[in-house]
């Protein structure tokens, strides 16, 4: 991992330059201002249960689905199918450093996303005069949605990063990038449908699929509640997904 | 780089090499080395197996048998540390389109742990040598011409000056002044670096290589020198006459001054006929023959030995039947 830094750099430095990173954050934050804006006009029309930033935060699906597989889709497929990758790996940097690297520039480019969208509740009490609205940005709610994003993040990225090693084809990788986190986000609640109760078979799901519940989590951070077996769930599943990734380089090698 | 350690009897060794892709095997039972300093052209018809040798040398796809090593380190088992002593340019040479080349260069150097004090100086000195610093340094590789192109691949190779440098196919694509440069570049790292090539400009390779390594069909046909092959491949010297002399009387000159001389007409013109002499290429007659043919009263016109270059001897080597292939 020595040439961590270096490789992390370019590719700072390489998502920085590139217009698709650009459009991604454009895409981004056009449809969570929508979402967002959206969310205030229901809260002003009708009492909701939720303010308008947990509203938001619920629909955290929406960006993750849309613009995550457009940060990730690039990372390996395109350096496969231009050949650059094989030429990197004749140097002495590791693919695993290569992987990470990788994982942490996307990751926080996507952090960098969340943390614009952090100014529109600041943005959205200036534009309704209503400056100071504890309801509109309330800093428990903004804080910890900002951690559930970086914290489920670990694995949303590692899991775009895998699929992009998998093809030399970005838009095929953006597609298993897609399936894949629709099929996590949506496992807690599919699991929580089945009538695993009355299936004695099944009964081993019962605790697993109580552990998936992404929307549980998100709810829990943006209240304040911290637990520390979402962090174990995405942190070990992003080192397996990193892992499997890794793997997956060096067989190409 | 200053390095106490002894020098490794080769600078890279293929033992036994075998490769196979399903049921297809593209190198079979390949061994070969190449000294320290030494100038090696790795040669072969197109699907010989050149481009997998070298990707297994430089680390960058598994063999399925046998042992690669670069200075003396195991490509399979310390990887890094094999590639820590190399440099691998390959065919196509990908380059990433949209970083300058100087900006390139720095990666690279950091990446093949130039002391980051050196790495202004090294990609300073890398460019100037590949005379890219005056009109590429600081544009995007993507907008480069291929010749370009190849010198930022060759650059990169020389960054870390590594012990041992392997380039596939350096000069395709570049033109006659460009290959004239590439040339005199690697002519230059004799004694310095190890260098394994492979071209398709046979020419070339006779200029700057110290030894040829010739395989076809994924095996060794031949390696050495190419005054040595030369000499194991293609046992005749070949000498053109051109007399107005009959056949007979050309034989009868030639048997006189070498008993195993053949004579063949090769065609007429204007009352003078052109003649090949085959002569052993041992025979102390190839010194004498011209003498001996004016000795014998032929009125002679032309007597030249025929040259035998890099491509006679590829073309007779790869044309060996599997029986003749011999293991070294």
């Amino acid at each position: 991992m020595r040439h961590f830094r270096t490789l992390l750099a370019h590719e700072l430095r390489a998502a920085a330059l590139a217009g698709g990173t650009w459009v991604s954050a454009a895409l981004f934050l056009a449809l969570m201002g929508a979402v967002h804006w959206f969310a205030v006009l229901d809260g002003a029309e009708a009492p909701q249960t939720a303010t308008p930033l947990e509203a938001t935060f619920q629909l955290f699906w929406i960006p993750l689905l849309c613009v995550l597989p457009l940060l990730t889709m690039r990372s390996f497929a395109e350096e496969r199918r231009q050949g650059t990758l094989a030429a990197l790996l004749t140097t002495p940097a590791s693919p695993a450093a290569v992987v990470w690297a990788k994982f942490t520039a996307v990751w926080l480019t996507w952090l960098a996303f969340w943390l614009a969208f952090a100014a529109f509740p600041a943005l959205v009490a200036q534009r309704l005069g209503t400056a100071g609205d504890f309801r509109l940005g309330d800093p428990i709610v903004l804080g910890g949605g900002l951690a559930f994003i970086a914290v489920s993040g670990l694995l949303h990225v590692g899991l775009g990063i895998l699929c992009s090693c998998l093809t030399r084809s970005s838009a095929l990788a953006a597609l298993l990038t897609f399936v894949g986190l629709l099929a996590f986000t949506a496992a807690g609640g599919a699991l929580e449908k089945l009538p695993i109760e009355s299936w004695d078979w099944l009964g081993w799901l019962r605790e697993p699929a109580a552990h998936l519940r992404t929307f549980s989590h998100m709810e829990d951070f943006t209240r304040g509640i911290v637990d520390a077996r979402p962090f174990v769930l995405y942190a070990s599943g992003m080192l397996l997904c990193l892992g499997l990734a890794v793997l997956t380089v060096e067989g190409q090698e | 780089m200053a390095d106490a350690a002894p020098l490794p009897e080769a600078a890279v060794a293929a033992e036994r090499l075998t490769k196979r892709y399903g049921s297809l095997t593209a190198v079979e039972d390949l061994t070969f080395s190449v000294a320290p300093g030494e100038i090696v052209g790795f040669l072969g018809p197109n699907g010989a197996g050149k481009s997998s040798t070298m990707r297994i040398l430089a680390g960058t796809m598994a063999g399925t048998s046998g042992r690669a090593a670069i200075w003396g380190v195991s490509v399979a088992l310390e990887p890094a540390e094999a590639k820590r002593h190399m440099a691998y340019m390959p065919e196509n040479n990908p380059l990433p389109e949209d970083l300058k080349v100087e900006e390139y260069l720095t990666l690279r150097a950091r990446l093949k742990d130039v002391p980051a004090d050196r790495v202004a100086a090294r990609v300073a000195k890398v460019m100037e040598d590949c005379d890219l610093a005056r009109r590429a340094a600081r544009q995007l590789i993507g907008q480069l011409s291929k010749g370009f192109r190849q010198r930022v691949g060759i650059a990169d190779a020389l960054l870390a000056e590594p012990k041992v440098v392997i380039l596939d196919e350096p000069t395709i694509g570049l033109d006659p002044h460009q290959i004239v440069g590439i040339r005199d570049l690697i002519r230059s790292l004799r004694g310095k670096m190890a260098v394994l090539i492979s071209s398709h400009i046979l020419h070339e390779v006779e200029q700057v290589c110290d030894k040829v390594v010739i395989i076809n069909r994924g095996r060794l046909v031949a390696q050495g020198r190419p005054a040595d092959l030369r000499r194991e491949l293609i046992p005749t010297a070949n000498f053109t006459v051109v007399t107005r002399a009959g056949l007979a009387d050309v034989t009868r000159a030639a048997v006189a001054a070498e008993p195993a001389a053949l004579v063949e007409a090769l065609g007429e013109a204007d009352g003078w006929t052109r003649y090949r002499l085959a002569l052993p290429a041992a025979s102390p007659a190839r010194e004498t023959l011209a003498g001996a043919l004016i000795a014998a009263g032929l009125p002679l016109r032309e007597i030249a030995e025929e040259r035998i270059g890099l491509e006679d001897i590829f073309i007779a080597a790869t044309r060996r039947a599997p029986a003749d292939l011999r293991r070294p």
